[in-house]
């Protein structure tokens, strides 16, 4: 129990590197998936592209992206680092879901309103910002904290790769001390704790933010 | 000679919070007899009906089933003596229901909609459970549907087929909750027919119904309810002709143009 | 390059097969043993017991809200703590089916509120008891309501099974790390497992929209 005890500062420290590289992820994912789902209205033949996007992302594990980023890439002459190829994978996999996010956000808006302000012709680019993003937005906002649970989730799949974060740690713990259940243990609570947190935090922001739209 | 009646209740009342729905109800049905149920809505007379097979829980009051208790061990009516479901089911078990919305289950086949509280309820070989279940389809005279889903069928068709559900049981009592108030008013007719020659054949009926013309034409007794109490109740030919209290006479105005003719009693 | 590559296909495709037919395995049980569970947790939320609905609460948010990794790792290893030889493979299929269930219960309740109570209360007018009432008037039901749902979730478990490779379990995941050690070939090995993964998915996917439509028509 002291041998574990004095695991927690490294613990500890592996609980940031999750949060980091997860939000570092989710952030430009979620930057991603915007530009994405904007292209996508903007460009007509955009379309094509994104829903190949989409597929590719959706319908593969994360696993298998992560090894072809970290492992394939190098092939073809880019190398990269465990957190690198980590937070680039999860950005590039949580942007496919940010997209789909952002298209039924938009989707949500009714289409009369778009008919209505390209009738009196406001441009599409107007049309995007002012008329759709904000209605779309407070649609988007109680689901976007959803998003960054999913990606801290997916984040415990890089230590296959070894960044030093909460799962890898705690193997690590397992192996130099030859005790399995507690270090574990330790592991899924401070995932449960991560998430909850989150799921907090996005549901008191959610409300505030849309608080003027209750009326 | 006084036999033990059918169905009695004694002083039921049900309250939904500090909502009373129900208070006092007495009644007595004796083997053979039609009881119509009628008055406007929201007089409870619905939550009566289904207070006895305990669809709805009374919490005054007894409900006896040829002379055994429903739903509670003693008269004291605390939760704690609540029969087991199986103890309950054991006391309702002679009597069936026809449900106003039909309640037909619809990923089953009209024959096996009858068929599946003889086989699942009553444990009966399935040669047997269709054996009668045909018969109580011939009955109501839907033997050509008896493959088709209840989507296929009419609303008529489909309360036909769940009087043949409730039929099929063999039971001493049958209790209909409106049962043509979801219908098309042209499709109301065939199940009245029904309904009339299972009365004219012996069945014990207690009916609730806004039919006012055929419960004044099959009823052996007609109680009258509103706001959870019975107002008036007696024969339909004196109720119906000269009701005594004016609620009644105010209820019955819109038929009062057309005659209602009850039949000549019928002794058990 | 091209009979280069058609012929290296042909020596790990086979391999590649019997990986995606292990993980098509895994996660068939996996998602079958969760119905069921599903149903349980079903049920116990659903029921008269206040522990029971804290349970279930407390299950699912714990199955949501933590990686399928650490269940899987945690699962693995904790029999070992009291002294019990778990195989990998029911290890992984335990993880799995406790995971999926979290998400199926949920699936599954929404398909049993959607039944209309008066063929709840016919079924107990008629006396059919809990058990057949389940079995024979709802299950049928909420399957046909929830298939195109389980059918996502499937689809779910399916990725989510690619870290079942860490217990050593040679699931897709775990032949195309054993092909990329024999081969050096990492990119190739691994883009050809992900198709592998696409078409399954992909195929999955198309069944589901299909049954989605079918039940438009129906209605």
């Amino acid at each position: 129990m002291h041998e574990l005890l004095s695991y927690l500062p490294e613990f500890a420290n592996a609980l940031l590197v999750t949060l980091g590289i997860s939000l570092a992820a989710a952030w430009v994912g979620l930057v991603l998936g915007f530009g994405l789902n904007a292209l996508r209205l903007a460009l007509p033949g955009f379309g094509v592209i994104y829903r190949l996007y989409v597929w590719l992302i959706r319908g593969t594990p994360f696993l298998a992206q992560l090894a072809v980023v970290y492992f394939g890439l190098p092939i073809i002459g880019l190398r990269l680092e465990a957190v690198e190829a980590s937070i680039l994978s999860l950005a590039l996999y949580s942007g496919a879901y940010f997209a789909e996010l952002f298209r039924s956000a938009w989707a949500s808006v009714p289409n009369g309103q778009l008919e209505a302000a390209r009738v009196h012709g406001i441009s599409r680019t107007l049309v995007f910002w002012h008329v759709q993003a904000p209605q779309a937005m407070a649609f988007a906002l109680p689901l976007l904290g959803n998003q960054v649970i999913l990606t801290i989730k997916e984040s415990a799949v890089t230590s296959i790769i070894t960044v030093p974060e909460l799962t890898m740690t705690a193997g690590r713990i397992v192996s130099t001390t030859f005790s399995y259940v507690l270090p574990y243990a330790l592991l899924v609570l401070s995932y449960w704790l991560l998430t909850s947190t989150v799921a907090a935090v996005a549901r008191t922001l959610g409300q505030r933010m849309t608080r003027h739209l209750r009326g | 000679m006084s036999t033990l009646p059918l169905l009695e209740l004694r002083g039921v009342g049900k309250s939904y919070g500090t909502h009373r729905v129900l208070s006092d109800f007495d009644l007595r049905v004796q083997a053979g007899e039609i009881v119509s149920l009628i008055g406007p809505s929201g007089s409870g007379k619905t939550t009566a009906l289904r207070c006895m097979n305990f669809l709805e829980r009374y919490d005054e009051g007894e409900v006896w089933i040829g002379g055994q208790l429903l739903g509670y061990s003693g008269i004291g009516r605390r939760e704690s003596d609540r029969d087991s479901e199986a103890k309950v089911d054991e006391v309702r078990n002679p009597v069936s229901m026809v449900f106003q919305q039909f309640n037909l289950w619809p990923h089953m086949t009209v024959r096996e909609n009858v068929m599946a509280p003889l086989v699942l309820g009553k444990r009966i070989a399935k040669p047997q459970a269709r054996t009668l279940a045909d018969q109580a389809l011939a009955r109501v005279g839907l033997s050509a549907k008896a493959d088709a889903y209840p989507a296929r069928l009419s609303g008529g068709q489909q309360q036909r087929v769940g009087i043949a559900r409730a039929l099929a049981v063999k039971p001493r009592l049958m209790l209909l909750d409106e049962p043509t108030s979801a219908l098309d008013p042209e499709l109301v007719e065939e199940v009245l027919q029904v309904i009339r020659s299972l009365a004219d054949d012996g069945m014990t009926m207690v009916m609730v119904t806004h039919e006012m013309s055929f419960a004044a034409q099959i009823s052996s007794q007609v109680v009258f309810m509103e706001a959870g109490r019975i107002v008036e109740s007696g024969a339909p030919q004196p109720l119906f002709n000269t009701p005594e209290t004016e609620r009644l006479r105010q209820f019955l105005k819109p038929w009062f143009n057309r005659s209602l003719t009850p039949r000549t009693q019928v002794t058990p | 390059m091209m009979s280069d590559f058609s012929s290296r296909l042909a020596m790990y495709g086979p391999a590649l097969f019997e990986g995606a037919l292990t993980t098509l395995w895994l996660c068939t049980i996996g998602m079958l043993l969760g119905f069921v569970l599903g149903v349980v947790l079903h049920l116990l939320a659903n029921g008269r017991s206040r522990a029971g609905v804290a349970f279930t609460r407390v299950y699912v948010s714990f199955f949501r809200g933590t990686p399928m990794l650490a269940q899987l790792l945690l699962l693995f290893y904790l029999p070992s703590a009291v002294g019990l030889d778990v195989p990998p493979m029911v290890a992984a299929a335990a993880a799995l089916a406790l995971n999926t269930a979290a998400y199926q219960s949920q699936i599954l309740s929404s398909g049993f509120s959607a039944i209309p109570k008066g063929q709840m209360e016919a079924a107990s007018v008629f006396a059919l008891g809990r058990f057949n009432t389940l079995v024979h008037i709802q299950l049928p039901q909420v399957l046909r309501l929830t298939l195109p749902a389980l059918i996502s979730e499937l689809i779910d478990v399916i990725k989510v099974s690619a870290v079942v490779s860490v217990i050593s379990i040679t699931d897709l995941m775990r032949v195309s790390q054993q092909l990329v050690s024999q081969t050096y070939r990492p990119l190739e090995v691994y883009l050809v497992a992900g198709v592998f993964y696409l078409a399954l998915t992909s195929l999955l996917s198309l069944l589901g929209t299909v049954l989605e439509r079918r039940w438009q028509e129906r209605n």
